[in-house]
């Protein structure tokens, strides 16, 4: 049996191949995902060992809390006066001071360089004296030595057009400064340090400008030879002030090591999202080509079981032909995975995440999933196929094989689908309103049973589908429309199974293009609810810590052009012992451009020590205007601040997500007086005077940015709603290339159902081609047979996908997405190209049908 | 035989036509230079034992294969200096078919299956001498059935129906009656003689029924890809005589 199995593959070797094809491409995914993965978190590692190559220990100041968000510990400057003090402990060979803080280049051209809102972070920091300490080499020029002297990375240098000799601004603390860039520096054999652009000055220069004067970030140390990093540690303890810390370089390697794999996991995971329904929809194929070519061989496994073949025999021969295509397309797979990997490393860089170079690594855990993951999923896959090939009784062997469908059991088959369809919309809404632990596998889990039970029904609906769809065309293309609706109408079971590939793919584009339009549309309601200003000056460092000099805000105050002009200053914090991220603005200007709907106080009575409540968390934790609120910062330690401001609009707060639900917010004076220097104000909200053009406030604005926040842009309202979305919209492109991938393997098994059943046709096309149907003309019947087909899968795509796209908005809507927009115009685009999509899926099979020798078509047995 | 090419008008005939399959070792003549005519508004039968050559020469002379060399006539028209596409009309706009069995197109009824050439051609055709067609087969109650709810012989009166239907100037069948009971078949065969007798078809029938053979004006006889004979005005038992000399 398993020489017959394997034969009667090979003799059907390109049905094989496209078989194969469809989890090919999903193992593809899976392996590529792994490898990059793999390869990131080499890459990442060895960044960090580069780090701290030189550094034996190392002294900071104690973490005061757990950042949000995967921000990691949060500790404040360690006092300069330690290196000398802590040079004289036993063991010490050299020690130096690491001062590391925001700071912004700007290029050539006047625009700054790197995109720390959405990248990489953009560093100063000082040059080390101390080689072995210094994670920076120099590639051309000299150390910085006088005050306005830098280095900068060759990638920053490459990016902006700067060389050795050039001047240019820098953005850091204070007004904009004009530096000397002296020489470039590469990171071990990097060109910069995993894609963060930094500027390095003299070591005075970094602490007044980066940290705070007699500061550092860290203080590092070399060990004397003999003397192991522990041993140099202990001594270290022995001598270290309270509040401050040790730890051997190796333990600050595995630490920098520890963060990037746990912003890892989350890339991957996104990614792996997508591997699975590659693998879905591949599994899809799978079973439905099986499916056909059992049909297809009724009669020959009817003569096998005639001839004494047990059912087991039967059962045995289909399976090891799902085998063989799965362990070729688990091999190729991994192979193209490879590929992959290289392409989703470039696909990333084109979206704005670009990483440093390195060879791609592949592991043995990569090569062991991919194998199992597509023998497995082909296996599974068949066993359906398998078992109804084993129920052929011998006496098909004499039967003429029709082709044709069987309605059996379409009551049970309603019954089962409709079960599976409640189970998963269960499923879905208990992961979504419910709130349960591991909410995202149950929502996960009752998508895909979703899926499968729209999958199940839509074999009994279709029938009229096909027929509805295909109406028009006996009208516009006479009998080569009625034939290629006639056909899809021939055989439900297997339209359906074709279609419903393509549904998943659709399905999931449709949701995602009605979340992302409901969360643009519930940003723009907000900022045009909320939002009183007129300009926004967006230095484009986000909710980083990083931005413009503050002194801008206040000159622009002063311009009789403007009304009101705040900052938005960012920090995190603990608030009632929960780490937030929260804004700080102008108490004296901040009323006039921020509707925050005040219940009881005002914005302008924050003070040094006030807060701001919105009204709902005010009622959760007892508080009443005047009421303390126990917090903790991170250089100033535990306050007590009071409630100043009671709010009711909280998606109109100042805060780091425009359109986002926010609890808290603080004034500049409560700001400044518990975080560190340096402070920079992340955006300016302008409101112009009254009676003042627009266009004359907006330059007067401009000029002035353009003294203070160099490189900083000045967006009116319209293009700071953009600005907004514009994350949306990369993720959302990203996605759908993603998902583009489905709809390829979903096309693959549309066409390759096709030509399947063209094979099954041939007698019937010969004829027709006898009696005088042309090439043309027969190409049409099947291109427009793979339309019809297309149509459904994307009609019952769409079904689903508007009904996750609104429960997910439902479900976020205490997140801030208040708006339901459904893209009509994406929906229609989408419907158009899948109707495109379907001719290009008939192309080869038509032409292949096209081809066929009428005579032998005819005379086929 | 010169007699009838030379008295009549020629619907369709081969000269010297030669069509071999495989190479060398393996080669097959399946015709060995075959000169025949099929006179217009005739019922011709080709006879033949098995491996004869009778289906090739039909499928030649019907545009439905190539000959290796020699040539094949519909008409006045040489078959070898058509394109696919034009043999694809041609077939359509003047020629008939039948087939021992699959003739019809399972997913579209019979009265479509009847019009199918029409259709592909985008023409209505002559309403009245369909209608008088479906008549003479006595279909005319099965037409908005599938073929998959006629039984073999009403399959067979639909295909012979869509033959004339397009008033083809030649029709070819390739034993139609191979699948029928004696009464269907013999149903067909009259169907076949009054398409002749009062429409003025011409039949060319590729057959090894000596039964169906004697509806027949003339009967061709090959053998190894040659004509042998012919016989004119048949009857039942002179040809099976004649097919048991063939062993000779």
């Amino acid at each position: 049996m398993f020489k017959i199995a394997l034969q009667s593959l090979l003799a059907r070797k390109l049905r094989l191949v496209t078989t194969a094809l469809a989890v090919i491409l999903g193992v593809a995914f899976t392996a590529g995902t792994l490898v990059l993965t793999d390869t990131m978190s080499n890459i990442f590692d060895n960044l960090s060992a580069s780090v701290y190559q030189g550094t034996d220990a190392l002294v900071r100041a104690k973490a005061v809390f757990n950042g949000p968000n995967q921000m990691g510990e949060q500790r404040p400057n360690i006092d300069g006066s330690l290196v000398p003090a802590l040079s004289h402990v036993p063991g010490v060979a050299a020690a130096a001071g690491s001062a590391f803080g925001y700071a912004r280049l700007i290029g050539k051209d006047g625009k700054p360089i790197g995109n720390p809102a959405n990248g990489a972070p953009t560093l100063g920091g000082n040059w080390s004296t101390v080689q072995a300490l210094n994670p920076f080499h120099l590639v051309a020029g000299h150390a910085p030595q006088a005050p306005d002297e830098v280095v900068i990375d060759k990638q920053s240098a490459r990016l902006g057009h700067l060389a050795v000799g050039d001047t240019t601004t820098v953005i850091a603390n204070g007004p904009p400064l004009r530096v000397r860039i002296v020489g470039l520096a590469g990171f071990g054999t990097a060109d910069n340090l995993a894609g963060a652009s930094v500027v390095l000055f003299t070591t005075p220069v970094a602490q007044r400008l980066v940290a705070e004067p007699g500061k550092f970030s860290t203080i590092g140390f070399v060990a004397d030879r003999g003397v192991s990093q522990q041993q140099l540690v202990s001594n270290l303890k022995r001598a270290l002030p309270p509040g401050t810390e040790a730890l051997t370089g190796a333990a600050a390697i595995k630490e920098q090591q520890d963060q990037f794999q746990k912003a890892l996991s989350i890339f991957s995971k996104f990614f792996l999202i997508f591997a699975i329904v590659a693998l879905v929809v591949g599994a899809y194929i799978i079973l439905n080509t099986f499916a056909i070519t059992v049909a297809q061989r009724t009669r020959e496994n009817g003569l096998l079981r005639a001839l004494g073949a047990s059912r087991r025999q039967v059962l045995g021969s289909v399976l090891v032909e799902a085998l063989a295509v799965g362990v070729i397309a688990a091999v190729v797979g991994l192979a193209a995975g490879v590929a992959v990997a290289a392409g989703l490393k470039a696909l990333l860089s084109v979206f704005g995440l670009s990483l440093p170079a390195g060879s791609l690594v592949l592991n043995a855990r990569t090569v062991v999933a991919s194998l199992v993951i597509g023998i497995g999923v082909t296996l599974i896959a068949a066993i359906s196929p398998a078992r109804k090939a084993a129920k052929v009784p011998p006496v098909a062997a004499m039967q003429e094989a029709t082709v044709g469908s069987s309605g059996y059991g379409s009551k049970q088959r309603l019954i089962v689908g409709l079960s599976i369809l409640a189970l998963g919309v269960a499923a879905l809404f208990t992961g979504l309103f419910g709130h349960v632990g591991s909410a995202f596998l149950i929502v996960g889990v009752g998508v895909l049973l979703v899926f499968l039970g729209v999958s199940v029904l839509g074999r009994t609906i279709a029938l009229p589908l096909s027929r509805a769809i295909g109406a028009p065309l006996p009208r516009v293309k006479g009998v080569t429309g009625t034939l290629a609706r006639e056909n899809t109408m021939r055989n439900p079971k297997r339209t359906a199974a074709s279609a419903s590939a393509l549904m998943i793919g659709v399905g999931l584009i449709a949701f995602i293009s009605i979340f992302a339009s409901s969360a643009k549309a519930s940003i723009n309601a907000t900022i045009d609810r909320s939002f009183a200003g007129d300009f926004v000056i967006n230095s484009g460092a986000g909710s980083t810590g990083g931005g413009v000099d503050p002194a801008l805000a206040q000159r622009l105050n002063a311009l009789p052009q403007v009304a009101a002009a705040t900052g938005e200053r960012f920090g995190s914090m603990l608030i009632l012992g929960q780490p937030y991220m929260i804004a700080a603005v102008d108490p004296r200007t901040a009323g006039q451009i921020f509707n925050v709907s005040p219940v009881q106080g005002s914005i302008g009575a924050l003070g040094a020590d006030g807060i701001a409540v919105y009204k709902d968390d005010a009622t959760k934790h007892h508080l009443k205007l005047g009421d303390p609120v126990s917090v903790v910062f991170r250089d100033t330690g535990p306050k007590t601040l009071r409630v100043a401001l009671i709010y009711g609009d909280n998606q109109a707060a100042p805060t780091a997500n425009p359109g986002s639900k926010t609890s808290y917010f603080l004034g500049t004076p409560g700001y400044d007086a518990n975080f560190a220097a340096p402070h920079f104000d992340s955006q300016v909200f302008v409101k112009k005077a009254p009676g003042v053009p627009a266009a004359a406030a907006l330059a007067a604005v401009k000029k002035l940015s353009a003294q203070y926040a160099v490189g900083a842009t000045v967006q009116d309202q319209a293009a700071y709603k953009a600005e907004q979305t514009k994350p949306i919209n990369q993720i959302l492109a990203l996605i759908y290339t993603l998902l583009a991938l489905a709809i390829v393997i979903a096309l693959l098994g549309i066409g390759n159902t096709l030509a399947l059943s063209i094979f099954e046709r041939t007698r019937e096309l010969g004829v027709m081609r006898a009696v005088g149907m042309t090439r043309r003309q027969l190409r049409g019947t099947i291109r427009w047979e793979s339309v019809i087909i297309a149509l459904q899968g994307t009609f019952l795509g769409l079904v689903v996908g508007v009904f996750f796209g609104w429960a997910l908005v439902r479900a976020q809507k205490s997140q801030g997405i208040t708006v339901f927009s459904v893209p009509y115009l994406t929906l229609i685009l989408l419907i158009v190209l899948a109707g495109l999509a379907g001719v290009v899926a008939a192309i080869l099979p038509s032409r292949r049908a096209a081809k066929l020798n009428v005579l032998r078509a005819i005379v086929t047995e | 035989m010169a007699d009838v090419m030379t008295a009549q008008k020629v619907a369709a005939r081969t000269e010297d036509a030669v069509k071999v399959y495989g190479k060398g070792q393996t080669e097959v003549r399946a015709l060995d230079g075959v000169t025949v005519g099929f006179a217009a508004g005739r019922y011709t039968a080709v006879m033949g034992p098995s491996g004869s050559g009778k289906s090739t020469l039909l499928h030649c002379v019907a545009g439905l294969d190539s000959l290796t060399s020699g040539r094949a006539f519909i008409g006045d028209v040489d078959l070898s200096t058509l394109n696919d596409q034009k043999l694809t009309i041609l077939r359509r706009d003047r020629v008939g078919f039948v087939f021992q069995a699959f003739n019809l197109v399972p997913t579209i009824s019979a009265a479509k299956n009847i019009t199918l050439p029409l259709l592909l051609a985008g023409r209505k055709g002559d309403q009245a001498w369909i209608s008088q067609v479906i008549e003479i087969t006595g279909i005319g109650d099965r037409l908005e059935h599938r073929p998959s709810e006629l039984s073999g012989g009403q399959q067979q009166r639909v295909a012979v129906a869509r033959a004339l239907a397009s008033r083809p100037e030649i029709i070819f069948a390739d034993e139609p009656t191979g699948n029928l009971d004696s009464r269907a078949g013999t149903e067909i065969l009259t169907f076949l003689r009054r398409a002749v007798d009062e429409m003025g078809q011409t039949i060319v029938m590729v057959t090894h029924d000596p039964m169906a053979a004697s509806y027949a004006d003339r009967i061709v006889f090959l053998a190894d890809g040659r004509i042998v004979d012919e016989m004119l005005q048949p009857t039942a038992e002179r040809v099976l005589e004649r097919m048991s000399r063939f062993g000779e």
